[in-house]
This record gives structure tokens, C-alpha cells and sequence, in this order.
């Protein structure tokens, strides 16, 4: 199956500043793809030119297998950048607008506003909204029609907690209808949460691409203690593949040269050997400090 | 066709609720005959009367009415040019010229709907123009003659013409600065320069070239309507002779303003 969106060779400049250099990659049917980097790394350049705002310099792209045209854009529902609607018209003649260029039904105006909870401030004109409402209601016209591919750049910015745990939400739920996402971010706490395949972008260029595993390492250790310390630190060298223990207070860190083990085989292997655990937790490396460990040793 | 006429009903919904625009509509469609009224009125008691007839001439009655409504209705142009700047410069500040590129519209699409925009808005105002000739035709009585009353109408599509280069004028500007403000006080100015240049370059270099430029040209196809008795034939000849030529440059004008602002729409960031 051809992939949602293919990226060939796309570079774009703005004068002599390279915005993005030579980027290649595919997103997948079905995925929800993270476009990772920090500000200013490509992220909204590189979905404005696959949403034929800006003109690329070199490369080409295709949707759904197939060169771009604007009948491919009425199919995906995008936010890119920041709400832009006619300030001096209410939420609902706003869609009224976007629902007529995507050709979808105005019946639909209703459905997308309550998802987004927008339905009571649907005659309020735009101007009136607050910056957390604009952001919502720019994810409803996305919605609008049921698009099966979305696009979203910074979906969460000017939401409060709450309102970035319910776009959250949404995401998973629209990924769990198999919908394919594209989800441009730099808050990676807010992508390890919902992406399975991710681009990471530094200064224009593609680091890495691919599932969320394969493309940054997120490298996983078992934290474990006990009454008997020195005891324990004895049983922990005998465990089979261990690479390296570090001690933090009473705690050690255990990492494995293989996959960790179950937390459960740990205990029952220490309890065996004697040692009674008051402390067990399997951790893992945020997408954060792999992130920033990838993006230093590319700097570096 | 049908995809077009969904396209411009896209436009309509968006000016339907915009207050400015109704207003802005309003003001226009009031001041050219409220203009033309005043100058009708000052025309008709402040000059001497000859063995009852006005020293101007009666440029309110048919046929010169054809003339002198347009001509008036010329020095209000920069009012539906104004409208034009708002339209277009709303799309940018809002930034909804891009998204309705991303909700699925082509970048020719956008550009052709907004320049027939600015077409119809134009016959729209030639058509107030054309009421206002004929109010002040009826008004003055001044000709039985049968068939008298429409001839000279020809200076409605003159009119036409003079009012689509300066509202494309006005697309070009809006286009490339962005922000109304900015925008509409470059079009002041350009406006005042190029007249500035044409009264230098006609009365002191005696250059004919200033002629040709690209508001005075729209001008020039509309000539100055008042003290017919003052102007001799050779006069009226002359002007005959070179409607023509401005009409055809003033629709050149026309044509590469259209050209520039779909070039830049089509290949530049937006």
C-alpha cells in the first residue's frame, strides 16, 4: 500500500538560511506520525509545503501515492500554525466557509462544534474567542467531514492543562478509528503519548525517522532496594546479562546488555537468593532525554 | 461553471455578515449621486446665465450627463478602491488566503475569484453610475430631442474601464504590502505622485509620454465635462482621435496587472 504522504528530497531556503535540506520520509497508512525538533528545526515549513503554502526549492512530494493537487486537500483536515479564521464572523459561519471550500456537509458544522465543546459559543464571533477556544475550533474545522488523514501543527498551543489532555485524548481516539496523524510538536511528553512512527528534524535536516523504537532509543533499567544493601549488591552481580549497576542512595539502577527482565522474575530470582525487595520499579528513558541525546550527538 | 459559481458563493459568505463591507458599500453607492448633486447644484446657481442658459453648458442634461456623472464619479474612485484594499488585505491579516489554500482550494482559484470579485464590483459601481447619469438626465429635462438621451453612453464603459484599472491598481498594492493601513496610504500617495508627475512633465517639460502613465490614461478616457462653449473642436478632435489609444494601453494596464498579481499568487510563499 502507497504510503499517506511520501517526502522526496524536499529543501526549502529563505534567503540564505537553509529551512530544510534534502528531507526524505514516508508516513505510513494508519500511523500517528510525530514531527519532532525544536523551534525553528522545519516542522510548520516542511507541512506548509506539503499543503502548497510554500514553494519548495528542490523535491517533490506526494499524497496518497500521487502527485499533490487541491482535491487531496479537501480529504485532510488541517491545523498549521496558528486558527486562521475571518475574525468578524461567528465559529459557525467560519465553518459554514471552511465546510464549502472542503465540500462537506453543513450538517456536520453541529457534530465537529460539540466534539471540541464550542457548541454553545457557536454564534460568538471569532474574535471574541479566548486563544485556547481558537485553537479548538481550528481542530474542528479539521474534523469537519471526517477527514481520514489529519494534519496538526502544535495542536495543544494556548490550551490549559485540561484542554491538552482532552486534544490528547482526541488524537488516541481518532487513532484508534485508524485514522492517519501527522503530529508536528515540540513538546515530546505530549507525542511519546500518542505517536508510532516519528521524524526528528535539527536545523532543516532529518536526523532520524521511523517507529517511535527503532528511531530513538529508549533504553529501559529496573530500579530495585532492600533492607540488606550490600547484600542485595552481591546477589545483583550473579544476574545473567547485566551490563551495568549504578547505586542512588539505597536504590540501585540495574541495566542489561539484552531486554530487561520481568520485574516478577527479578523478585522471585532475589527473593530466591535471599533478599526480600522493598522496592521494584521497571523504568524506562523518557522520549525526552532520548531526544536531546540524539539531537546533542548529531550537534556534537 | 457550477464549480465557480459554488466558488464565488464561498466569496459571498464571507462579506454576507462583514458589516465594514455594507458600509463601505453604502457610503459609495450614497456619495455618487449625493457628489454629483452637489456639483449639479453649484454648476447650476453659480455660474451666469446667458438668455437662460448656464455659461457651463447644461452638463446634467442628456446627453452630456453621460459625461459628467462618470467624471465626477472618477474623482471618487479611491472609495471602492478602498473597499478592494480592505477585502484583500483581511485575507492576509487572518492568514485565511492560506488556509483556504489548505482546506482545498487551488492558488488560481483563490486569485480568480478574488479578481472577478473585484469585476463585479466594478459593473456594480458602473451601475450606480449609470443610475445616477440617468437620475440626472430625467432631472434636468433638458432635451426632447428623441434618441438624444442615450447617445455618449459610451463613457459608462469608459468608466468601466477607469474604475477596474484603479481597483487593480489597488489589488496590486494590497497584494504586495499586506496590511490595509499601509496599503491604502501607498495608494494615496502613488496617487498623488502620478498626478504630480503628469501636471510637471505636461505643463513645464512638455512631454507627452506622462500622458500614458497608468491612472492619468484611465483618467484621460473621461474628459473634463464642464465649459463645453470654451472648448474648441479642435479640442474635442483630438481627444477623439487618441480614445483609442488610452483605451487600448489603460486595457493593457489591465491585462498586465491581472498577469502580475496571479504570477505572484501562484509562485510565491503565501
Amino acid at each position: 500500500m502507497a504510503p499517506i504522504l511520501s517526502l522526496k528530497n524536499i529543501s526549502k531556503s529563505y534567503g540564505r538560511i537553509k529551512a530544510l535540506q534534502d528531507v526524505s520520509f514516508d508516513v505510513p497508512d494508519g500511523s500517528v506520525f510525530g514531527i519532532l525538533g525544536p523551534n525553528g528545526s522545519g516542522k510548520t515549513t516542511l507541512l506548509g509545503i506539503v499543503m502548497d503554502v510554500l514553494v519548495t526549492n528542490a523535491g517533490s512530494y506526494r499524497w496518497f501515492g500521487n502527485p499533490p493537487t487541491e482535491k487531496q486537500r479537501k480529504k485532510i483536515g488541517t491545523l498549521l500554525e496558528t486558527p486562521n479564521f475571518y475574525h468578524y464572523l461567528s465559529a459557525k459561519h467560519n465553518l459554514e466557509i471552511a465546510a464549502a471550500i472542503k465540500q462537506k456537509p453543513v450538517s456536520d458544522i453541529d457534530r465537529v462544534l460539540k466534539l471540541v465543546r464550542l457548541y454553545e459559543r457557536k454564534d460568538s464571533k471569532f474574535q471574541t474567542y479566548s486563544l485556547g477556544m481558537k485553537q479548538r475550533l481550528a481542530i474542528a474545522a479539521c474534523l469537519l467531514g471526517d477527514p481520514s488523514v489529519l494534519v496538526f501543527d502544535e495542536p495543544t498551543n494556548g490550551l490549559d492543562p485540561s484542554g491538552i489532555a482532552e486534544i490528547r485524548e482526541l488524537i488516541i481516539e481518532l487513532a484508534a478509528a485508524g485514522k492517519t496523524i501527522i503530529l508536528a510538536s515540540h513538546l515530546l511528553a505530549e507525542v511519546e503519548k500518542v505517536c508510532t512512527h516519528v521524524a526528528i528534524l535539527q536545523q532543516g535536516v532529518l536526523i532520524k525517522s521511523g517507529e517511535v523504537s527503532s528511531a530513538l532509543s529508549q533504553e529501559e533499567w529496573l530500579e530495585l532496594g532492600s533492607d540488606e544493601t550490600e547484600k542485595l549488591r552481591e546477589v545483583l552481580d550473579r544476574i545473567p546479562g547485566v551490563k551495568e549497576i549504578i547505586r542512588s542512595g539505597n536504590h540501585f539502577q540495574v541495566f542489561f546488555n539484552t531486554p530487561s527482565p520481568e520485574a516478577s522474575w527479578l523478585n522471585r530470582f532475589c527473593f530466591e537468593q535471599g533478599i526480600v525487595l522493598n522496592y521494584l520499579q521497571p523504568r524506562k528513558k523518557s522520549l525526552e532525554s532520548a531526544f536531546i541525546e540524539l539531537t546533542n550527538n548529531v550537534s556534537n | 461553471m457550477r464549480d465557480f459559481l459554488n466558488t464565488l458563493r464561498i466569496e459571498w459568505l464571507k462579506v454576507k455578515y462583514y458589516r465594514t463591507f455594507w458600509i463601505l458599500l453604502a457610503v459609495i453607492v450614497v456619495c455618487i449621486p449625493a457628489f454629483n448633486y452637489v456639483i449639479y447644484d453649484f454648476t447650476d446657481n453659480n455660474f451666469p446665465k446667458i438668455n437662460g442658459q448656464n455659461l457651463l453648458g447644461n452638463p446634467f442634461s442628456f446627453p452630456f450627463v453621460w459625461n459628467t456623472v462618470p467624471y465626477n464619479a472618477g474623482i471618487l474612485i479611491f472609495m471602492p478602491a478602498i473597499l478592494i484594499i480592505t477585502l484583500f488585505t483581511n485575507e492576509y491579516s487572518y492568514r485565511t488566503h492560506r488556509q483556504n489554500i489548505i482546506d482545498g482550494w487551488s492558488r488560481n482559484r483563490f486569485i480568480a475569484v478574488k479578481l472577478t470579485e473585484v469585476f463585479l464590483l466594478t459593473i456594480f459601481v458602473t451601475g450606480v453610475v449609470a443610475l445616477t447619469c440617468l437620475y440626472f438626465g430625467w432631472l434636468t429635462h433638458k432635451t426632447s430631442e428623441p434618441g438624444v438621451g442615450w447617445r455618449q453612453t459610451r463613457y459608462i464603459l469608459y468608466f468601466f474601464v477607469e474604475m477596474l484599472d484603479y481597483s487593480l491598481i489597488a489589488v496590486l498594492f494590497a497584494m504586495l504590502i499586506r496590511r490595509a493601513g499601509l496599503a491604502m496610504g501607498i495608494f494615496f500617495l502613488y496617487m498623488i505622485i502620478e498626478q504630480f508627475v503628469v501636471s510637471l512633465g505636461r505643463n513645464k517639460y512638455k512631454v507627452t509620454w506622462v500622458d500614458y502613465l497608468p491612472e492619468e490614461v484611465a483618467d484621460r478616457l473621461i474628459p473634463q465635462p464642464f465649459g463645453r462653449r470654451m472648448i474648441t473642436p479642435v479640442n474635442n478632435a483630438l481627444w477623439e482621435k487618441h480614445v483609442p489609444l488610452y483605451l487600448s494601453i489603460a486595457l493593457l494596464y489591465i491585462i498586465i496587472y491581472i498577469f502580475v498579481v496571479s504570477w505572484r499568487f501562484r509562485k510565491s510563499d503565501l
